[in-house]
């Protein structure tokens, strides 16, 4: 493989707290190395331009059966994004939740290099992964959904942590997943009856487990596997005013759990658990509580669920919440609730700046963000495409450094939700250094990759360049040309090969699906007891419920020894 | 004016959204001759597909001669300007016109006033289904502007109407009017079935007979004339019904009484 | 003996079949239904293409592999507006390479749902759809309705497997209730045929009048799981049902709408919709309203009647609406076993479901525009590739003319109608037994589809066939470009 050498760039690597010095990167063979011999290897040179680790996204729908749903449902959402095929891409559509290959494509062309599906149905998870094969140019991986499958939910009552640990371990094997994804726990197994729970201390109806005791169970089983991410989790009360009481009290739940400092609990899309008030006429922003408890305390991380304002599609596990939404707006609706496992909905939704209750949400985020001290807690996203589709994060990255961004934006929007915003306080302005925290570093720690996000020796040779030199451009000022250059990466390289250069696709690759090959010292027994109980439980037969090795395109086990 | 003489008889759909006068606006015959067309999936010159010529005449601005029904999108988006085709009218003709006016001396195909903001359609023969219908999934119907019918229209015509007028000379097909929420729409003689099925608001008006009047629809009384905007009333007497009931709708369906004794047994009685 | 094996046959895409082969050949089903069976059992008909064929002077005639890949190469490399149909019956492997066969020559990309449940996928862009996987059906339903379809000739482990007659962990089987239902309709029919046969002059009530047939649901007051049936006539499944509503042919959009309306608690002027009277009706909404979970599964009764989307779409919003008073959703019953499959792959990697216009470079979609039956209709078309379908047997006579006017490439295991009129004809092996891959079910539940058997000598699977026409068109392209050039 070919030897590269990024000359002369100001480096932003934040896991090896490098701050914009100006330094060469050496690759061979796909891998961040010391050095390389300077006459052999292929110059790239990047003088005056920034360099950052390829960005990492923690959570965004992007393939299996609820996003492409999604897509099926919404020609319209299609018609106005169109794709053509070139000579080395295929074609496809947008906007709020593109075709596969415009998938891999768009996110490549801003950067990105690894990715995280994070709702994946077992029963569904074939299909995840057909999809994530045909996204090109990423690293990839997907969290099953765990919070209210039946075996979780049985053994947790029961009390039987170590029972649940080989469950779950099993599961993640079996659906080649990558973290324990929890949403609304408890609240989607009500919904199988069009119920749902509404505080963590709810009991589930039929099962006699609460929500406390499902997230706090699974931290546990989290940690007993020595899972690399702890438990990826969807409030419950997602999206209702008030909520951030219920939010408040999943993190204290949680504190039990903690030790040694790392977290044990990444909360997702905060910003729609982040709402004080008690109806849609008095919402306003509780980021100031939440962002209190967050700075005094470690055992969390965080990502923003950005919101931008567009049309776009909300699409979740979250069922009973969707068809809230539905009742809210009366847009097209789709449920579907899977059997032992799981529910979800999807519903098109657009946020309008002149809605005070959008408006307050789309501030909220950047609150969160902003009032949040560690940036190793707080990480960059939409949920795309729930608050909005991912190639619009260069708006976001913004109004993260630009306080000018962020009032130019909060002027054109209804003026109830002006007053209440807490962004004219607020003049904190993210550095870069700060930035590759927020959409690289920070989230790769979290994720426990430990060759992502970072440039060190060792380190997957993910790189993404961009047209910024921090000596001559003030991104606070001139923030338009910081999107742009945000959007269009100078050069995008996966494993050690350019595939993007000047926000153009120029090679193709595959990129690989990460997953868990769990290792317990006592291995779930599939005995006779075990196939008896999944024949009630489901409607396959056991031996087509797992993903075959070939459903998997270019695999990549991350093996990883159980404490069970 | 450009005249459009086709060169032959077209068999692959041919994508013709620069047949229109904004784009035209400004341009040389030459210039005109080299804008961008597809026939199949061939991309071609539109001096390829047609005759282009240039009369001193000022209107209309564009007219085709001949038949165009596979030629769609004619007049997408126009802002001003008119044109006129002497043949059959492709798909998506005047689909989101913004303004000016179109006459069809021939029938329409699908989708023709798709999503209609402003302007006039004149159609001298039938028009097919959707007619100012949205695209699938959108409900972004005609909002403005007006369709003229001289013939019969299909199925799923006037869908999620919200402002403008349709008026149909002859009969309409199945689902008229479709959740419509404002606007007018006439029909001079029978409309289909389903008419106005999930209406919330707006009105139709039906000369002729209604096969088969929807069972979510209550009757509300009769009148003597209908409005169907400032230059139409039409004569009755109509009975008037509400509806969509199935959407708590207030929508008005104007049909005539003499021309439906068949309502009269099951509707007479709540008058 | 090999467990687990996935069915190719119907929507149902059962799991559970044990197939006994010996010497590469099938002797034995088991759990299987009658369909599985014949499929299994007969895939080695006397109708399976053994070679590839042309058409010469006239007549199909066997040629090499190499021969006919490079005519249906130059076929689709010429075409300038060609059609790729079916795709149900195959396996979507090959369903990938399809949708890059379509893009690469411009083609437009369509699936049997143009003639099946096409509707069934508009009508959900109108509106969305509450739905589920079927085990969320088996675990909790306690009101079931087949609209328009019949599964005991359709899908005939569909109620066994996944509604009345199955086992969950909330609901029980209601398969003892419907034995002891039979015998006594039995019974009652022994005894009306012994009176006729006493006194023949006389009028006798036909057993047919004697089942519950118009008249109030007062069967829906029972324990247990509940079954309703609404079709135009009497189905084999209606005699199953405890309710059955006849409603009049073409007027379900009626029935359901008026319904709709109940359930919102209003009024109706009229005094019965559909033929069916508006007090049984209500009696019928308070049946749905008040129960714990209800589904409604529907058919070609809907989607091929008077209204077709239309249909579709009350019967998505009558089951959205009784969500506000209780649980409901609803499902198609997808006919063919990887039909669900072509619409999914077509929609991850183009983003819509079927008739995909790739004629401009990028994918367009617009039912009555861009699907192949009104294409061929209109004579637009100027070349088709037809797989894993039998359009010819299927589609209307004035359609079907149009295939044939233009080159024809037929990818099938059988001479069926449509390869009989093919110009190049490619044998395949059938998927789900002598080729594996995925399939997805009517619920959109990947299975893996397994090979039992190898196929006969020569021939290759549907997804081999394919890459190697995608080659060929693209060497046979480049070919021209580089004609084009040295010309230049």
């Amino acid at each position: 493989m070919t030897e590269m050498l990024i000359k002369n760039s100001f480096v932003f690597d934040p896991l090896n707290g490098i701050n914009g010095e100006k330094m060469d990167i050496a690759i061979k063979d796909g891998k961040i190395i010391e050095s390389v011999n300077d006459r052999s290897a292929k110059i790239i040179d990047a003088t005056g331009l920034t360099v950052m680790p390829g960005a990492v996204d923690i959570h965004t729908h992007i393939a299996g059966g609820e996003v492409n749903t999604g897509r099926m449902i919404r020609p319209e959402d299609h018609i106005k994004d169109v794709v053509r095929k070139t000579a080395l891409t295929r074609s496809g559509t947008g906007y709020s939740i593109p075709s596969t290959f415009v998938t891999g494509y768009r996110y490549s062309k801003m950067g990105y290099t690894t990715v995280m599906n994070p709702s994946m149905a077992p029963l569904g998870a074939k299909h995840t992964h057909e999809e994530l094969n045909d996204i090109p140019l990423l690293d990839k991986a997907s969290y099953p959904l765990l919070g209210d499958w039946w075996f979780v939910l049985e053994y947790l009552q029961k009390g039987d942590l170590d029972g649940c640990a080989r469950h779950v371990a099993w599961m993640m094997e079996t659906t080649k997943g990558y973290a324990i994804k929890i949403v609304n726990p408890g609240g989607l197994e009500s919904w199988g009856f069009g119920r749902n729970v509404h505080s963590i201390d709810d009991p589930v109806p039929n099962f006699g487990i609460t929500p406390r005791e499902i997230i706090c169970g699974l931290a546990k089983v989290n940690k007993m596997l020595n899972l690399p991410h702890s438990i990826h989790l969807h409030t419950n009360n997602l999206g209702i005013p008030g909520n951030y009481v219920t939010t408040l009290e999943t993190m204290k739940a949680l504190e039990s759990v903690a030790t040694e400092g790392k977290p044990v609990c990444h909360i997702t899309h905060l910003q729609f658990s982040s709402f004080a008030g008690d109806n849609w006429g008095n919402m306003r922003s509780a980021a100031e509580e939440i962002s209190k408890y967050i700075n005094a305390h470690n055992h969390m991380t965080f990502d923003m669920g950005q919101i931008i304002f567009t049309d776009t599609t909300t699409m979740t596990a979250d069922g009973p919440f969707e068809y809230t939404l539905y009742q809210l707006s009366g847009h097209k609706w789709v449920n579907s609730d899977v059997e032992t496992e799981t529910s979800g909905g999807i519903i098109p939704m657009r946020y309008k700046r002149k809605s005070a209750v959008n408006a307050t949400q789309w501030s909220i985020g950047l609150e969160l963000a902003l009032l949040v001290k560690d940036p190793w807690k707080m990480f960059m996203t939409t949920d795309h495409p729930n608050a909005g589709p991912f190639f619009k994060y260069p708006k976001i990255i913004a109004w993260l450094t630009s306080r000018k961004a962020r009032m130019a934006t909060l002027k054109k929007c209804h003026k109830k939700a002006q007053r209440k915003s807490l962004l004219p306080s607020i003049n904190r302005e993210l550095s870069l250094y700060e930035l590759a925290i927020v959409t690289r570093a920070g989230q790769a720690k979290a994720l426990g990759l430990k060759d992502k996000g970072h440039l060190g020796v060792g380190a997957d040779a993910d790189v993404a360049i961009y047209n910024i030199n921090p000596e001559k451009l003030d991104i606070a000022q001139k923030y338009k040309t910081a999107r742009r250059a945000f959007g269009n990466a100078a050069y995008t390289i996966k494993d050690g090969i350019v595939v993007v250069k000047d926000g153009e696709v120029v090679q193709h690759v595959d990129g690989k699906t990460m997953w868990l090959d769990v290792e317990a010292s006592e291995e779930l027994k599939v005995d006779e007891d075990m196939k008896r109980k999944f024949k009630q439980y489901w409607t396959v037969e056991y031996e087509n419920y797992p993903v075959f090795d070939h459903y998997v395109k270019i695999s990549d086990p991350i093996t990883v020894k159980a404490s069970v | 004016m450009i005249v459009l003489t086709p060169l032959k008889k077209f068999q692959f759909p041919v994508q013709a959204e620069n047949i229109s006068p904004d784009v035209f606006q400004g341009k040389s015959v030459k210039k005109i001759a080299s804008l961008t067309v597809w026939e199949g999936n061939k991309q071609k010159k539109l001096g390829d597909l047609f005759k282009i010529e240039e009369t001193p005449a000022e209107a209309p601005d564009i007219t085709i001669n001949g038949d165009a029904s596979e030629v769609r999108r004619v007049g997408q988006g126009m802002k001003t300007g008119e044109i006129i085709i002497n043949g059959n009218a492709g798909m998506h003709l005047g689909e989101k016109m913004a303004g000016g006016k179109i006459t069809v001396n021939g029938n329409a195909s699908g989708w023709t006033g798709s999503s209609m903001k402003k302007g006039l359609i004149e159609i001298h023969g039938d028009a097919s289904d959707y007619l100012a219908s949205p695209y699938r999934g959108s409900s972004e119907g005609m909002r403005g502007g007006k369709i003229v019918v001289d013939g019969n229209v299909g199925s799923d015509s006037g869908c999620y109407l919200r402002g403008g007028e349709i008026i149909i000379k002859g009969n309409s097909g199945p689902f008229l009017g479709f959740h419509i929420s404002k606007g007018a729409i006439y029909v001079e003689k029978n409309a289909g079935p389903r008419l106005g099925a999930n209406m919330t608001g707006g009105k139709i008006i039906v000369s002729g007979v209604v096969e088969d009047l929807m069972p979510t629809f209550t009757v509300d009384g009769v009148k003597k004339k209908a409005k169907v905007d400032d230059d139409l009333k039409v004569e009755g007497p109509f009975y008037v019904f509400l509806g969509d009931l199935a959407e708590h709708g207030n929508g008005k369906l104007f049909i005539s009484q003499p021309s439906n004794p068949q309502l009269g047994p099951i509707y007479d009685k709540y008058l | 003996m090999i467990n687990a094996v996935t069915c190719p046959i119907c929507g149902c895409l059962c799991d559970d079949i044990e197939v006994t082969v010996v010497n590469n050949e099938v002797v034995k089903i088991k759990n299987g239904c009658a369909v599985c069976e014949a499929k299994y059992l007969g895939y080695k008909s006397a109708h399976r293409i053994k070679q590839p064929l042309i058409r010469k002077d006239g007549k199909l005639v066997p040629v090499s592999m190499d021969e006919a890949i490079h005519k249906a190469g130059e076929i689709l490399a010429d075409a300038n507006y060609p059609i790729l149909y079916g795709w149900s019956s195959t396996n979507c492997e090959a369903q990938r390479v399809g949708v890059e066969l379509a893009e690469e020559v411009g083609g437009v990309l369509d699936n049997t749902a143009v003639v099946c449940h096409g509707p069934s996928l508009l009508g959900t862009q109108e509106v969305g759809i509450p739905t589920s996987t079927l085990g969320q059906i088996r675990h909790r339903a306690d009101v079931i309705i087949y609209w328009g379809c019949d599964p005991w000739s359709a899908h005939p482990r569909h109620l066994e497997r996944y509604t009345s007659f199955t086992e969950g962990r909330f609901e029980d089987s209601e398969w003892k209730a419907y034995l002891n239902k039979v015998k006594a309709s039995a019974g009652r029919k022994k005894l009306l045929s012994a009176q006729r046969r006493k006194e023949p002059k006389k009028q006798h009530a036909t057993a047919a009048e004697s089942v519950v047939f118009n008249k109030p649901p007062e069967t829906l007051q029972k324990e247990g799981r509940k079954l309703i049936v609404v079709d135009v006539r009497k189905s084999m499944s209606a005699e199953m049902a405890d309710y059955f509503i006849q409603v009049q042919p073409n007027k379900d959009y009626e029935l359901m709408q008026a319904m709709r309306a109940l359930v919102r608690d209003e009024e109706l002027d009229v005094d019965q919709v559909a033929g069916v009277p508006v007090k049984y009706l209500r009696e019928v909404v308070d049946v749905l309203v008040n129960c714990n979970f209800g589904v409604i599964f529907f058919g070609m009764g809907l989607t091929h009647s008077a209204g077709k989307f239309r249909n579709i779409e009350v019967a998505i919003t009558l089951t959205r609406d009784l969500n506000m008073r209780t649980k409901f959703l609803i499902m198609p019953m997808r006919g063919h076993f990887n039909v669900s499959g072509a619409n999914i792959v077509f929609a991850w990697q183009s983003g819509y479901p079927f008739g995909v216009d790739f004629s401009l470079g990028y994918p367009r979609y617009n039912p009555g525009e861009t699907t192949s039956m009104d294409i061929l209709l209109r004579g637009e078309s100027d070349a088709a590739l037809v797989i894993a379908s039998d359009p010819g047997a299927t589609f209307p006579k004035r359609a079907i003319q149009s295939l044939v006017k233009h080159p024809l490439i037929v990818i099938d295991p059988h001479m069926n109608a449509t390869a009989m009129l093919g110009d190049v004809v490619f044998p395949s092996a059938f998927v789900g037994i002598e080729e594996e891959g995925t399939a997805y079910r009517m619920d959109n539940v990947p299975l893996p589809l397994k090979k039992v058997v190898e196929p006969p000598k020569g021939v290759l699977s549907d997804e081999a066939i394919l890459k190697r026409i995608l080659k060929e068109v693209r060497l046979i392209k480049s070919q021209k470009t580089n004609q084009k050039t040295e010309a230049a």
